[in-house]
């Protein structure tokens, strides 16, 4: 190996960690703006989202910066507001899913044999149902509300998660440390509490973050399909009635159709790329 | 050696399939609300009560749960997903008219979107740490972040309404009187925009796995020892490299299959195509409950079909698979 070679492969190794270290910054920098956006919504958004404050299907003016509605609700304010729904819902409905994947890749990993091989034979059929109909058939018998789009979303993406953490557990459990505290006769749950749990907080919390960025995604898309909250309104719901009224066809898609999917995106791409750069940290190899 | 087929994973479909049939079954029964309603959709609500009772004895409500249970997985052995009252029809025609047309551009978007994942990925870890590696990487990336909904919207108002290219919704120009290649022509116009949305929200799988398996051939001594002998630079990529690193794509193209699926409800729904997806969603909104379930049944047996069927292919590209 010529050192020309090596001090090549040592540039690209560095060109692709600072790159990233980039793009985590722009996530973290998209995630922080929207964060602040859905936390100062009321003193933000010029209108109330829910008023009638203008004639319906306004283009942009001094008045209403992205136009009104088809019921002259003030866009910008409902892109606004929209922030806290999609946050919100996303934020907990990876949180509800962290937490079945840990307890179940947790058990899974530390007991391999029967209850290990149940958990994942459940894990692999979660994981081949065909995803989206399941969580439309589900929301559409729940019911519209903010609870239970999150809820429905978290009860679905835990299988990855799951077996991530499994494998993590499988590894962890051979270890010196975890073979000496079981044979000194300690207890399978300080073992795991003291020892297994801790040594995946940073697996988890990469997967939680990429769990995020799906989870927006699939709020946007019952939203979309009319199964969000009919109060609460979201990104999907603004592009749920765009559609309904045909807002896509006329020029107003410029603001009616183009601001919630940019938003959307953001707040999906700012977590994707906080969890790339995390991943990139955990295994740098790939 | 090993069988044609593996057998825990044959268990592995059929626990799949028995769990969507359980949960299609215990939904309606267990949620709150009138079960008559949840069961049979919310148009019953018109039907005379001696047409309801009718019904109640056709599904066995009245019966307990488990001879329930029974009788439908009797119904669905024979075919019988049951009647919609919304459409007045019997609910195997609704999915016979629908089916074609999803699987039609589910179909052409698997395919558009295997041929330019594998060669994005091949290119993209051949060059990695390159320019080229983290430019497609980004984009990827952010491929993953579109909503689907929004790309078939943004196509429609730029595609089809401001330069007036293709048809906006449908899946053929109705009342044409179109024959023969016109007709075909017609078909593959209006599917264009749906296809090219799908394939677009596919790319990204296809491309990261074939990128990851990629970099991991291209540590493997069998690579060194091509270069180490003098083959090209192009006989290493596409000889020895990508011919080893394609096989996890097909199990991945599989999965991929489930998520096309679930993006036709959304895709067809935006282009008012007529398929399986669109039909998800008509029954959504007119809480047409059996037809929702029944296109989700649909649904798993398609995907769990391919996922058999890449588990037979997946010997006959990769030989090491036969052996171990």
């Amino acid at each position: 190996m010529t050192s020309k070679a090596a001090a090549g492969r040592a540039g690209r190794r560095r060109r692709r960690g600072r790159t990233s270290d980039v793009l985590g910054i722009c996530g973290v920098v998209t995630v922080g703006l929207l964060l602040i956006m859905a936390v100062f919504a009321p003193w933000l958004a010029p209108y109330d989202p829910s008023e009638r404050v203008g004639r319906p299907f306004q283009p942009p003016g001094r008045e209403h910066l992205l136009g009104t509605n088809d019921v002259g609700q003030d866009l910008l304010s409902e892109m606004i507001y929209g922030s806290r729904v999609s946050l919100v819902v996303g934020i907990a409905a990876a949180a509800a899913a962290l937490l079945i994947g840990t307890a179940v890749g947790v058990l899974a990993g530390y007991y391999p044999r029967r209850l290990g091989a149940f958990l994942m034979r459940g894990v692999d059929v979660v994981l081949i149902l065909p995803f989206l109909p399941l969580l439309i058939v589900l929301a559409a018998y729940l019911g519209r509300s903010l609870l239970n789009t999150t809820l429905v979303i978290g009860a679905l993406i835990w299988a990855g998660p799951a077996r991530i953490i499994r494998s993590q557990v499988l590894s962890l459990r051979s270890r010196e440390y975890v073979l000496a505290a079981r044979s000194m006769g300690a207890p399978d749950r300080w073992t795991i509490f003291r020892h297994v749990v801790p040594r995946t907080a940073l697996l988890a919390t990469g997967s939680f973050v990429r769990a995020v960025a799906g989870a927006i995604l699939l709020e946007a898309s019952l939203s979309f399909l009319g199964l969000g909250d009919p109060i609460q309104k979201s990104w999907g719901s603004v592009l749920f009635w765009a559609q309904a009224r045909g807002a896509f066809l006329t020029p107003a898609w410029k603001w009616w159709v183009l601001p919630p999917g940019l938003l959307i995106m953001a707040a999906s791409l700012g977590f994707a790329l906080i969890a790339f750069s995390l991943e990139e940290r955990i295994n740098p190899r790939l | 050696m090993k069988g044609l087929i593996d057998l825990r994973r044959l268990g592995q479909y059929a626990a799949a399939a028995a769990a969507a049939v359980t949960l299609n079954f215990l939904l309606p029964r267990l949620m709150p609300g009138n079960p008559l309603v949840l069961i049979a959709g919310v148009d019953v609500g018109l039907l005379t009560p001696e047409q309801r009772a009718e019904i109640i004895a056709r599904v066995g409500l009245d019966a307990p749960l488990w001879q329930q249970y029974l009788r439908y997985w009797a119904d669905i052995f024979t075919g019988d997903f049951g009647y919609s009252f919304r459409a007045s029809r019997p609910i195997v025609d609704m999915i016979r008219d629908r089916l074609p047309w999803t699987l039609l551009i589910t179909g052409l978007s698997l395919a558009i979107s295997a041929v330019a994942g594998v060669i994005l990925g091949a290119v993209s870890a051949w060059r990695r740490g390159s320019k080229t590696d983290l430019g497609m990487l980004s984009g990827m990336i952010a491929l993953e972040a579109l909503p689907p909904f929004w790309l078939g919207m943004l196509f429609i108002s730029i595609v089809s309404v401001q330069w007036g290219l293709l048809p906006s919704f449908g899946a053929v120009t109705p009342a044409s009187g179109l024959v023969g290649w016109e007709h075909i022509e017609d078909i593959l116009r209006h599917a264009v925009l749906p296809v090219a949305t799908l394939s677009i929200l596919s790319v990204p799988g296809v491309y990261l796995t074939m990128r990851y398996s990629m970099l991991e051939t291209l540590g493997e001594d069998y690579i060194r020892t091509a270069r180490a002998k003098g083959a090209g630079e192009g006989r290493v990529l596409f000889g020895h490299v990508a011919r080893n690193a394609i096989s996890p794509v097909i199990t991945v193209l599989a999965i991929r299959l489930g998520f096309a699926f679930g993006g036709t409800v959304i895709i067809e729904t935006v282009f008012s195509y007529p398929g399986l997806g669109r039909l998800v969603f008509e029954a959504v909104s007119g809480r047409d409950y059996p037809v929702m379930q029944a296109a989700f049944l649909v649904f798993t047996v398609a995907v769990l079909a391919a996922n058999l069927a890449a588990d037979l292919l997946y010997p006959l590209v990769d030989p090491r698979a036969r052996t171990s």
